[in-house]
């Protein structure tokens, strides 16, 4: 048997064990609560969307010299926490690493949803966000191009390719775990939905072969991205000449983090999944293990980042940029300077011991304090740079209002009402590749 | 709306304050329509000739502050005045506006200024009036004017002194009172006493290497700002050149423009000036006895400024400010007379502000007579005494007892609501009247518009108490006719051309020392705190509160809009836990005054500050709900520091629209200072840009602010505001940093907050050849013009911030509401129709008054001429009375911004962001004098 999966039957056994949460859902009670849950904070979304557009951006706490706020700060967050599912599904599928099979679905979703979620926050934070598209490079009659100088036109263009080739690899991967879902099926409104969902999947050999080579293609494209997305994200700051963001550290640092962010969420979903859905013989302590190895690798490599940014101040000695870190050490905003230090990266270093890799709660527990650490940070890296830029006469502090706050909590509710459907009615885990690996490894042994 | 009840707190409750306003003001738009259904307005079947729509036309006219007629050119179009503008031709002012005079026009637009005669609080009309008032006469009539009174704020105008006096010779008995708040009188009253004869003493500044100011903020706000800054640079920008000196010293209690500009700044109570200024005498033995109490920091000084003043004898002149006692003034006389001020740099002439006959004319003669029962037709024109006086003086109560009240002025404010009769008067910019300036330079006041609302101008108000009927052009006209007789049609029509009378200044009077004994003007030093009253830089006394482009206007030193504050030291804060904008109470003689407290650098360690104006009953929407009331702090005489007070925190925090929270500028360089003009500025290296160097073509604009002009008069700011309709949002929008000033004048103090040095800098957008803003924004709506200006396209604007993001000197305002969509009728016709208006979303900022480059670009093509140097005048650089801005052709090295940008002082601000700005400083010199 695989040390990855340890499932309890034969091939049916895994199959009938992920297909069978979509058809007959086993706690149905436990998910409505959460999804009651998830309502209302969607109502929070709508809301705070309809006062926002009704208004005007100036029911935020926004300001100038702070422009810009918690939007842009949970834009950087979503993305950065959406890393984690490509990570995951496209790089370890390109380096077989098979134990990926029981966490890259839920990852891809969780992935997918926040990257919705991440991309949603720019265009409601637009003074106009009617015009919107007007940053993408389409013929008009204005004859105007976007200016491609600007890193918010490529950071359009890397939200809209995560998102699409996001959409692309998750729904190709699922396709076969569909058709599954499809052939058992025993109420007609499955079938129908499975049935045109799966498009068609017979299973043929030829099927195979195509899917095989689209699938490892697209991981092929999306690898890069989680590379591309979040450096680009990262020059959103760093192509600004203020003290603070005008860093050449930024883009490792910013696609660490985001990594980071990722595998903390991602494991958090993982503890939660095994065992709401009774999963714990797919998704196994030695999952939670590399996870948490992954979460404290990326962790000490973010730390670096932080270190090195200290560094790089202390050593170029430009009295601005000095001027910002000790704003941040100790300013209006150092609770989200030392809250993103504490909160990141002294939980983590509990992960040095192997009972609190595997142990479902610590692990939880760690990996909320990094996602809620990698807030902070992200507002920190914003409202700690612009309060303070070079000008003492420009200076002025910014605090997120009432309706910041509520988007915040519309937007989570936006992450949780699609993942509680996507939990509830799709295939949370890819029983066909469980299924393929456990064959292979079994072949392997035989050979 | 409901005008009694507040708007409840809530946020969006109380921003909707100026929505309110607009609310207010849209039922006013009915009302300003009336402008155009005038008996002699004719339709547009033939165009009326040289009306032509889009094209300005300019007309010479004035307006009227403390009395004094602030001379301005009238841009309008249509015949909708949009922009005043100083009057070049002026002999006193030359050009120099202040920021009163540039919101005079929102005045004139204000929707909520009194629109119709109203009889005991009812709406009334004027025919009604008029029978009241005939009726009235008659009583009066029978008893020679006994009862009757007179109350007017300062008076220069001719025609309106002809008036008085034909009503008081009709009415011998009748008695004429004036009552202006803060005004000169120490100062004539000193004349009286030392030369024998009542003058008004002028600071040719101009001529002065050496001023020595005990507590005068000459440069500071008032009535003489504009002409006494404009003298000030003149000598400033000579000694620049290479002649002569400029040097200022200074002692104050509390950190003033012209504290600011000293090179030489001591710090002292308010009750130490009459002892420096006897001080200064004996030092130069106009006086035999030497001060009591001096301490040697004081008699360091005082020695210092007595061998300055000798050696720059001829060529120097102490001031004493107004507020300081007959006894300082008579001093300061003295003193300057030894000092051969005297024809020099102290010129005399005939007052120019009308004396009432009768001995006791103010208004504490007045509340007197009026509480005794002496008084029973009381008619209080232009002046708000039941606020802007004493309280301890009762006028307000004393004003029950009189049979008869009338009260004619701009709004129903505390005094109207306390009158019988409440006339509505013109604006200055719609009526016709008269007036002098500061120097005595008469000017015709002529409309620029017909009257928006049915109100009267103060002449005709006045006529029909003479029994006349006449209209304001005639009354005005009756006056000169009289006066140039034969000559009157041709000097009349030059008059009202030109905005001034030629040659009408009061010439010099030769002045001699009739009386050198003086009693002893110390005064001992006090237990406890010293408060003193100023004036607000804004809103002056209350009477300009309902303007809320001088309300949203920062206070020069402080940064505060919407309210006043209470100045307290950094020591005195320190000794007593005191924070910034906290709640205090301050104490005195058993009155209280509870307000914020705010930090002034600079500041007298035991001496408080407040400035009076606000704390107002509800007059209007903008003027209530805003600060404390300092008039209910004082005995009788405002000027008189109120000694022996206490202060203590209340514990509760209130919110303060300061634009800007940090001044201190400890560590940086954005003000650069060298010792002398010829010292060159410390620069940083240039570094690499990534991007290629562009050649520009000529014209190619820019700009250069001398910050050693720079008095922080807010003229430019208010100016900027008003030609390109910028929109104001409030006091709640600018406590959370969105005013949308496209122009600011940063503050910054340096050194020890307690004996600061202290700076203004003017930031408009400093169109960055390398501009950051640009490589931000996705959408390209800000970017390069041909001509390098930075230019913000509002339509392309879909609102990301990125370029406030990036911009290092945070000069981009954005519309985080819809500011302007909910505006009025009457703001509507206010608007600069060369402007866009913005809306809602998009990002904004100084444009270099691009639609005044635009129209000299055309007028130029059309000639087919290159722009001269000059052409291109700027809103702010026209405002600004010291001439510290200066804009033309950058590429064009003989322009005078080249000129300028060539000298030694000029310099970057933060070269450090390699941004490569148009806008460039002149560093601020140190020293007033080369050795």
């Amino acid at each position: 048997v695989s040390d990855v999966a340890r499932p309890a039957g034969d091939y049916a056994g895994i199959t009938r064990e992920i297909v069978d949460i979509s058809l007959d859902y086993p706690n149905r009670r436990a998910w409505w609560i959460c999804f009651a849950g998830a309502l209302l904070l969607l109502l929070s979304f709508f809301i705070s969307v309809a006062v926002l557009f009704w208004y005007g951006v100036g029911v935020w706490g926004n300001n100038i010299p702070v422009g810009w706020g918690l939007a842009i700060s949970n834009y950087i967050w979503f993305l950065g926490i959406g890393h984690a599912g490509t990570l995951i599904s496209a790089m370890l599928l390109l380096l077989n690493q098979h134990w990926r099979n029981s966490l890259n679905r839920f990852a891809e979703a969780m992935t997918l949803f926040a990257v919705v979620c991440a991309g949603l926050y720019p265009i409601v934070h637009l003074g106009r966000p009617w015009l919107f598209y007007w940053i993408a490079p389409y013929p008009n009659t204005m004859t105007i191009w976007p200016q491609f100088k600007s890193p918010l036109t490529w950071d359009f263009f890397a939200v809209l390719t995560y998102l699409t080739v996001s959409i692309l690899f998750w729904y190709i991967g699922i396709v076969p775990d569909l058709a599954s879902a499809r052939d058992h099926a025993r109420k007609r409104r499955y079938q129908v939905f499975f049935g045109l969902t799966a498009l068609g999947w017979r299973g043929s050999a030829r099927h195979w072969a195509r899917w095989r080579q689209s699938y490892r293609l697209t991981a092929a494209i999306a690898v890069p991205l989680v590379v591309s997305v979040h450096s680009e994200v990262s020059l959103l700051f760093a192509a600004g000449p203020i003290p603070g963001w005008t860093s050449t550290v930024f883009p490792p640092y910013f696609v660490l983090g985001a990594a980071f962010s990722g595998f903390a969420v991602v494991s958090m979903i993982a503890v939660v999944l095994r065992h709401a859905l009774g999963l714990r013989d797919l998704v196994t302590e030695r999952h939670l293990d590399l996870l948490a190895k992954f979460l404290l690798a990326t962790g000490l490599m973010t730390a670096y980042g932080y270190w090195a940014e200290i560094f790089d101040t202390l050593y170029s000695g430009e009295p601005q940029d000095f001027g910002t870190m000790l704003d941040r050490l100790g300013g209006f905003y150092a609770l989200s300077y030392w809250g993103a230090v504490i909160a990141n990266f002294v939980p983590i270093q509990l992960l040095w011991w192997r009972r609190m890799r595997v142990g479902p709660l610590p692990l939880f527990l760690i990996s909320l304090s990094v996602t809620i650490g990698m807030w902070f940070e992200r507002y920190m890296l914003l409202a700690s740079t612009l309060y303070r830029d070079y000008l003492v006469s420009s200076w002025r502090e910014y605090q997120p209002s009432f309706w910041d706050w509520s988007l915040y909590a519309g937007m989570l509710g936006v992450f949780f009402t699609l993942f509680l459907l996507f939990v509830r009615f799709l295939p949370v885990i890819s029983s066909f590749e469980i299924k393929e690996a456990l064959f292979e490894e079994k072949g392997e042994r035989h050979a | 709306m409901d005008r009694d009840r507040p708007d409840p707190p809530s946020r969006f409750n109380r921003r909707s304050l100026l929505q309110a306003m607009a609310a207010s003001l849209a039922l006013a738009g009915a009302g300003g329509k009336r402008a155009d259904a005038d008996e002699r307005a004719l339709p547009y079947v033939n165009a009326p000739e040289f009306v032509v729509p889009g094209k300005a036309r300019w007309y010479a006219t004035s307006v009227g502050f403390a009395g004094y007629a602030h001379p301005a050119l009238g841009k309008t179009y249509v015949g909708r005045p949009v922009k005043l503008e100083g009057n070049a031709e002026h002999p006193a002012t030359r050009g120099a506006t202040d920021a009163f005079l540039q919101a005079a026009l929102l005045g004139l637009y204000d929707p909520e200024r009194s629109q119709a005669p109203r009889h005991l609080r009812e709406s009334a009309t004027w025919s009604a009036l008029d029978t009241a008032i005939a009726e009235r006469r008659a009583v009066v009539e029978s008893r020679q004017g006994e009862g009757f009174r007179l109350l007017t704020g300062a008076v220069t105008s001719p025609t309106l002194i002809r008036q008085i006096d034909a009503l008081l010779q009709r009415w011998p008995k009748a008695q004429w009172h004036v009552w202006e708040p803060f005004d000169d009188e120490p100062r004539l009253l000193a004349t009286e006493r030392i030369l024998g004869r009542r003058l008004q003493p002028h600071f040719r500044l101009d001529r002065a290497d050496l001023v020595v100011s005990l507590d005068d903020d000459f440069l500071g706000p008032g009535p003489r700002q504009a002409v006494q800054a404009h003298l000030w640079a003149e000598r400033r920008m000579a000694f620049q050149a290479g002649q002569g000196a400029a040097r200022l010293l200074v002692a104050e209690p509390s950190l003033s423009a012209t504290g600011t500009m000293a090179e030489n700044r001591l710090i002292c109570s308010p009750l130490a000036i009459p002892r420096l200024a006897h001080g200064i005498a004996h030092a130069l033995d106009v006086v035999s006895d030497r001060p009591p109490g001096l301490t040697d920091r004081e008699s360091q000084w005082i020695e210092h400024v007595a061998a300055a003043l000798r050696r720059h004898n001829g060529r120097a002149v102490l001031t004493a400010g107004a507020q300081h006692a007959a006894d300082v003034q008579a001093l300061a006389l003295l003193v300057n007379e030894k000092i051969g001020s005297f024809g020099a740099t102290l010129i005399f002439t005939d007052p120019i502000v009308a004396v009432p006959p009768a001995d006791r004319h103010d208004v504490g003669a007045l509340a007197e007579d009026m509480a005794a029962g002496g008084v029973s037709t009381l008619v209080v024109l232009d002046g708000n005494p039941a606020y802007a006086t004493p309280t301890t003086l009762g006028f307000a109560e004393a004003m029950e007892k009189v049979e008869f009240r009338l009260h004619g002025g701009l709004y129903l404010d505390e005094t109207a609501r306390r009158c019988h009769w409440h006339a509505p008067l013109q604006h200055d910019l719609e009526s016709w009247s008269d007036g002098r300036a500061v120097d005595g330079t008469a000017a015709i006041i002529q409309p620029l518009v017909r009257p928006f609302y049915d109100v009267r101008s103060i002449h005709v108000v006045l006529d029909r108490w003479l029994g006349g009927t006449g209209s304001d052009h005639d009354i005005v006209r009756a006056t000169w006719s009289a006066a140039w007789k034969d000559d009157f049609a041709d000097k009349w029509q030059d008059a009202v051309v030109h905005g001034f009378v030629p040659e009408s200044a009061f010439p010099p009077v030769a002045a001699t020392v009739a009386e050198r004994n003086m009693a002893s003007a110390v005064r001992p030093n006090a237990q406890g705190l010293v408060v003193e009253l100023r004036p607000d830089a804004s809103i002056w006394d209350g009477r300009f509160a309902q303007n809320a482009w001088l309300q949203e206007t920062p206070r020069p030193i402080s940064k505060v809009t919407w309210g006043n504050v209470i100045l307290v030291s950094p020591q005195l804060a320190r000794a007593h836990g005191i924070e910034s904008g906290e709640e205090v109470r301050v104490e005195a003689g058993g009155r209280t005054i509870v307000g914020p407290a705010w930090f002034a650098p600079g500041q007298e360690a035991d001496t408080v500050t407040v400035t009076s104006g606000y704390g107002r009953e509800r007059a209007g929407l903008l003027t209530q709900q805003f600060g404390y009331d300092a008039f209910s702090f004082w005995d009788a005489d405002l000027r008189m520091p109120a000694v022996g007070a206490t202060i203590a925190r209340t514990g509760n925090r209130l919110t303060i629209a300061s634009t800007q929270p940090y001044q201190a500028m400890d560590g940086f360089d954005f003000v650069r200072s060298v010792e002398l003009p010829e010292t060159a500025v410390k620069k940083k290296e240039e570094k690499e840009s990534f991007y290629p160097e562009r050649q520009w073509d000529s014209p190619s604009w820019g700009m250069s602010i001398d910050v050693d002009l720079c008095i922080g008069c807010n003229a430019c700011h208010v100016a900027c505001v008003a030609e390109n309709n910028v929109p104001m949002v409030g006091k709640e929008l600018v406590s959370e940093g969105r005013e949308m000033h496209w122009l600011r004048i940063d503050h910054y103090h340096e050194g020890d907050p307690a004996e600061p040095k202290s700076y203004f800098q003017p930031v408009p957008c400093m169109h960055c050849e390398q501009a950051p803003c640009e490589m931000g924004c996705p959408v390209n709506a800000t970017v390069h013009s041909h001509d390098g200006l930075n230019v913000q396209v509002y339509n392309r604007c879909v609102g990301t911030r990125t370029c406030s993001a990036y911009c290092p000197y945070k000069v981009r305002r954005f519309n985080w509401f819809e500011y302007t969509g909910s505006d009025p009728d009457s703001i509507r016709a206010m608007r600069n129709p060369e402007v866009t208006v913005r809306s809602r979303g998009v990002m904004e900022k100084c444009t270099y008054c691009v639609q005044r480059i635009s129209a000299a670009r055309i007028a130029a093509k059309i000639a087919g001429r290159p722009i001269a140097d000059g052409e291109v005048v700027t809103a702010c650089q026209q405002a600004c009375p010291t001439q510290a801005i200066v804009f033309g052709d950058v590429v064009d090295p003989n322009t005078a911004v080249s000129r300028r940008k060539a000298g030694s002082r000029d310099y970057s601000l933060l070269e450090e962001a390699n941004t490569r700005p148009r806008t460039t400083y002149l560093a601020r010199i140190e020293k007033g004098e080369r050795k």
